[in-house]
């Protein structure tokens, strides 16, 4: 009988044999032969002849101002050394190398698109509101045509060698209003907001977007082509047929095919004879020849390979590691072996905090939604969890500046208030056990789901404080992809979770809080609340929010060209937000900290303000002379400098 | 009692090391079973305005039961200290250890682990979130205690009874129920825990969540009992007696309790104390691996590996985690050992 009870680890290790063993190129191999759609894509753009135009270069205007860029700082450290590996680790194996579509959306992607891949401009990471050139040399903006006039690199080719001229651009549009592609959100961005796409030659375009904006320049220079040549396959079986194909990048890294070792690691290298490599602000970032990535699913082992020397860098952001497993006396530290840096940054920032479901019973009441706000204590979680180092969350609009609202606080830890909400909404007596029921037996009780596996002792926290107002939290912890999936199908109670925030000028609401991705219809003709409307599955409105004046602020916040009525719209929608309660701010931080061998090396200041990590620039460099000197140091015991340092010149938001 | 079995369970009081065992589990069993008495944060008797609260096993009692501001529960300790800095006749009394296995108590305002301290009480130390390592493992052991006997049980019911009747009845019975069970038992264990989870509303309550994990745990692991049963039956019912048995006229029921069981018993009875370890090491390595009792309860497997994770910083919590489960896999292994070496038939049989 023995035996019997070591069969879970062994069917454990048979999935993991089982999973090794699906080869990409055999699914390849067995789907149908290639096909070619360019006389398809050329239909559509005729079909579409008001968004996709064709003219010559005369009809540019000739009153443009046209700007480049090339006056803003250089990005990264002339002292910059190309070469070596960077090691570093993931704690899933990428699902796809799709860059859009089911999945796509996983930790891997910033290795090849979100980091990597080049827009025509990029935001300045020193002064967001600056564009320095990417794959366009030079652009001019009209804002009486809401229009952006873009002249395009020659110099610029995928790494597989092919030009990336105007029609790459063109294409990047049938791709992304294609259904084939099963990704909503980019059929109803690139289909809503914009208007028009013209290409006048090669290497000249225009893109019109439907409102003058005051980010403009956002809207149209931070887009990318797509390679006409690449898809030229692209039909109903996309998400399978280019499951496992990397997409050619105009960027500095690729993935070779026998890179990829299934669920043990995934490498890039860098691409031979880059276009960009000597451009202005890119030639002294990407530096290190290879970036491997194991796949290592615990965070502590992650840590351990780290101390080993297997990786390079590990984030320090948590007390635990900062303080506890890496402190200052650290021998490595005091040796100078390893680094620790900390950087404070600029940035919108990510909205950790707990998003009810209001579709549910129960958080369908705004008192008790109040009481949730009231019952919850950050504040606890924030000084002896995060041991002060991080701050309380504001609104779901932190960090953009003049768009953040400029007073609104949360709600404190309070137990009387949680109380009394509470009973507004009839849970007024505890149970046997100090949780609260109404008089109907009902207990206030409520499931809280995380994805955050590393986080589930701040939730643990939080269920012990909440029993004092009379409120129970059932912790749910699971993997991440299948939190992730409950709240896209909008199964859970509350979710402990947070979206990332692209560095932008101004908060979206749209996609949060817009009652069009809360239910399908979810109000009749006549404004009523449809009685019969469903949920809304694969959006990000989490607390299935459909309010008309919500919904009103939206569009005209959308559709608005005004910087000050937009601030003012911005203001008033965190309000509204916050008097429905659906979300409790958690934490926020305003500084990154890392632990890297000494062998990486950082420009003098360390980073750029709007990075969101140490390494989302890529201004980095390994230096391999130095590895050696270190690695043998550590046989001998030869000692180097300590490095404990703070960059605080971004200290501020 | 018959003096067959009087004579084993005398063999099995001389064997020491496994007597011993099962004398020290059986202590433990009803040691956890009081353990509210020992290890709890609420007290066990307070003395206020001269009436006695014993507040263990009762509701809980609000702060204002005992003249404090808030309505939630008492926090005892700082109640205890309250009484004896007023000095007015009332009075507390703890538990030896005065935690809960649920709440974070920092003795330096961080939540992290602090080393073993007796002047905090905290006696195998706190967890990574300040929480008593002493509470949480007693009662995530008496967790695993209980739920490997519940499930030793309920594999030995539905196997024993199923392999007694295909051994018995043979024929197409026994014929269906193989190739079901062939097939049952090659539907993965771990994905089926998988599943059942990924199913499992959150608003089940953290009990119904426990029973509901034994129960798959229990559908996927009484098959192989079926196999040694079946063959017992069929080898007892071809013995001379049990044809006796019939020929004087006795029914299936009394042939199959009175005479066949009690023979293969002795065989069964050696496997229990190990299908108990295999539950206990279940449970810990399903928790391991995120895929057992929800957190927080306390459980082993948790402890296993936040001290996994925190072996430099925190070396206390994997070596009690570690203890705890080596010592009580040891126990009951000296047990297991005991009773098969007592029970073995062929000390007795003159059958060889």
């Amino acid at each position: 009988m023995p035996i019997r009870f070591f069969k879970p680890l062994a069917i454990l290790l048979g999935v993991f044999l089982i999973t090794s063993c699906g080869n990409s190129s055999e699914q390849d191999a067995a789907l149908e032969p290639t096909r070619d759609n360019t006389q398809e894509v050329l239909d559509y753009y005729a079909s579409h002849p008001n968004f996709f135009s064709f003219k010559t270069p005369e009809d540019i205007p000739n009153d443009l101002v046209w700007e480049d860029g090339m006056d803003l700082p250089d990005i990264g450290s002339p002292e910059a050394k190309k070469g070596g590996t960077q090691y570093g680790a993931l704690q899933d194996f990428p699902r796809t190398l799709r860059l859009v579509g089911p999945d796509s959306n996983g930790s891997f992607r910033p290795f090849i698109l979100d980091n990597v891949a080049m827009a025509m401009a990029h935001q300045h990471p020193n002064n967001q509101n600056d564009f320095y050139p990417g794959l366009a040399k030079s652009w001019a903006v009209s804002t009486q045509r809401k229009t952006t006039y873009i002249r395009l690199d020659p110099d610029a080719r995928w790494s597989d060698g092919e030009k990336v001229t105007a029609d790459d651009y063109l294409f990047a549009f049938f791709f992304f209003q294609s259904e084939y592609i099963i990704a909503p959100w980019y059929n109803n961005w690139y289909g809503s907001m914009y208007t028009n796409i013209t290409r006048y030659d090669d290497y000249t375009i225009s893109i019109s977007i439907p409102d003058v904006k005051p980010n403009m320049h956002y809207r149209t220079l931070n887009l990318s082509p797509a390679p006409q040549h690449f898809y030229r396959e692209l039909g109903d079986d996309y998400v399978a047929r280019y499951q496992w194909r990397f997409v050619p990048t105009t960027g500095a890294y690729e993935v070779r095919k026998n890179d990829i070792r299934k669920v043990r690691s995934i490498a890039l290298t860098r691409v031979k004879d880059w276009w960009a490599k000597d451009k202005k602000f890119w030639r002294y970032r990407y530096n290190p020849d290879k970036i491997h990535l194991s796949i290592i699913r615990d965070t502590p082992k992650v840590f351990e390979a780290f101390r080993r020397g297997d990786l390079d860098q590990f984030g320090l952001n948590l007390g635990e590691f900062w303080y506890e497993k890496l402190p200052d006396d650290d021998p490595d530290v005091q040796n100078g072996y390893i680094h620790k840096t900390v950087f404070y940054n600029q940035r919108p920032r990510p909205t950790f905090g707990l998003w009810m479901n209001t579709a549910k019973p129960l958080l369908d009441n705004r008192d008790i939604r109040i009481g949730i706000n009231y019952a919850t204590n950050w504040d606890l979680v924030i000084e002896k969890f995060f041991r002060g180092d991080f701050e309380r969350l504001k609104t779901v609009s932190d960090g953009y500046g003049e768009f953040s609202h400029p007073t609104l606080e949360p709600r404190s830890f309070d137990i009387d208030k949680a109380l009394a909400h509470f009973a507004n909404a009839g849970f007024t007596d505890r149970g046997p056990d100090g949780i609260l029921v109404n008089d109907r037996g009902q207990r206030l009780a409520f499931t809280l789901t995380t994805g955050y596996e590393a986080l589930k002792d701040v939730l643990t926290i939080l269920k012990e404080e909440a029993k004092k107002p009379g409120l129970e939290f059932r912790i749910e912890v699971l993997d991440g992809t299948a939190a992730w999936k409950k709240v896209q199908e909008k199964k859970h109670d509350i979710q402990f979770s947070a979206y990332a925030v692209a560095l932008e000028m101004y908060p979206r609401y749209w996609e949060t809080y817009h009652s069009v991705n809360a239910y399908d219809i979810a109000f009749l003709e006549d404004g009523s609340v449809n009685p019969d409307r469903k949920l809304k599955t694969q959006t990000n409105n989490l607390e299935a929010i459909a309010i008309p004046e919500v919904d009103d602020m939206i569009n005209r916040y959308r559709s608005s060209s005004d910087k000050d009525e937009m601030i003012e719209l911005a203001n008033r929608l965190d309000e509204t937000l916050h008097d429905h309660a659906s979300f409790v701010p958690g934490y926020k931080q305003s500084f990154y900290r890392v632990g890297y061998w000494r062998w990486i090396r950082y420009p003098d200041g360390f980073n750029l303000k709007h990075s969101s990590s140490a390494g989302r620039y890529f201004v980095h460099w390994i230096d391999t002379d130095m590895k050696q000197e270190t690695l043998a140091a550590r046989k001998s015991g030869e000692t180097f400098p300590v490095s404990i340092k703070v960059f605080d010149q971004y200290k501020g938001d | 009692m018959n003096p067959q079995t009087q004579k084993k369970l005398k063999r099995f009081r001389e064997i020491k090391l496994g007597y011993y065992s099962f004398l020290l589990l059986c202590f433990l069993l009803v040691t956890s079973a009081l353990g509210e008495l020992l290890i709890n944060n609420r007290a066990l008797v307070v003395s206020y305005d001269g009436s006695l609260y014993f507040p263990t096993y009762a509701a809980f009692h609000p702060g204002t039961d005992f003249g404090l501001e808030y309505t939630y529960q008492t926090n005892y300790r700082e109640l205890q200290k309250k009484f004896e800095a007023e000095d007015n006749g009332n009075w507390v009394l703890m538990p030896l250890v005065p935690y809960s296995p649920y709440e974070n108590h920092s003795t330096d305002g961080i939540f992290r682990p602090s080393a073993p301290s007796v002047e905090h009480k905290h006696y195998f130390g706190t967890d990574t979130t300040s929480r008593d390592i002493l509470a949480r493992l007693f009662y995530g052991t008496r967790i695993a205690l209980l739920f490997s006997l519940v499930f030793m049980a309920s594999v030995y019911l539905i196997g024993i009874t199923i392999g007694c009747a295909m051994g018995y009845f043979g024929g197409t019975f026994d014929l269906i129920f193989q190739r079901f069970i062939e097939i049952w038992s090659n539907i993965p264990f771990l994905y089926m825990v998988i599943i059942v989870f990924s199913i499992v509303p959150g608003t089940f309550s953290i009990t119904a969540r426990i029973t509901i994990l034994l129960v798959v745990m229990v559908l996927f692991s009484w098959t192989s009992m079926t196999y040694f049963m079946r063959t017992e039956t069929y080898k007892q019912k071809a013995r001379d007696y049990t044809a006796a048995a019939r020929i004087i006229g006795a029914g299936h029921t009394r042939i199959i309790f009175k005479h066949i069981l009690p023979n293969v018993l002795a065989t069964l009875v050696t496997f229990m104390p190990f299908t108990v370890v295999g539950a206990i090491a279940a449970i810990t390595a399903l928790d391991f691996l995120g895929f057992g009792l929800p957190p927080p309860t306390p459980s082993l497997g948790e402890l296993l590996k936040q001290g996994t994770a925190n072996l430099r910083i925190a070396p206390w919590i994997v070596v009690s985690a570690f203890g705890t489960l080596v010592v009580l896999l040891t126990l009951v292994t000296f047990i297991g050992e005991a009773i098969r070496e007592s029970f073995d038939p062929k000390k007795f049989t003159v059958y060889r």
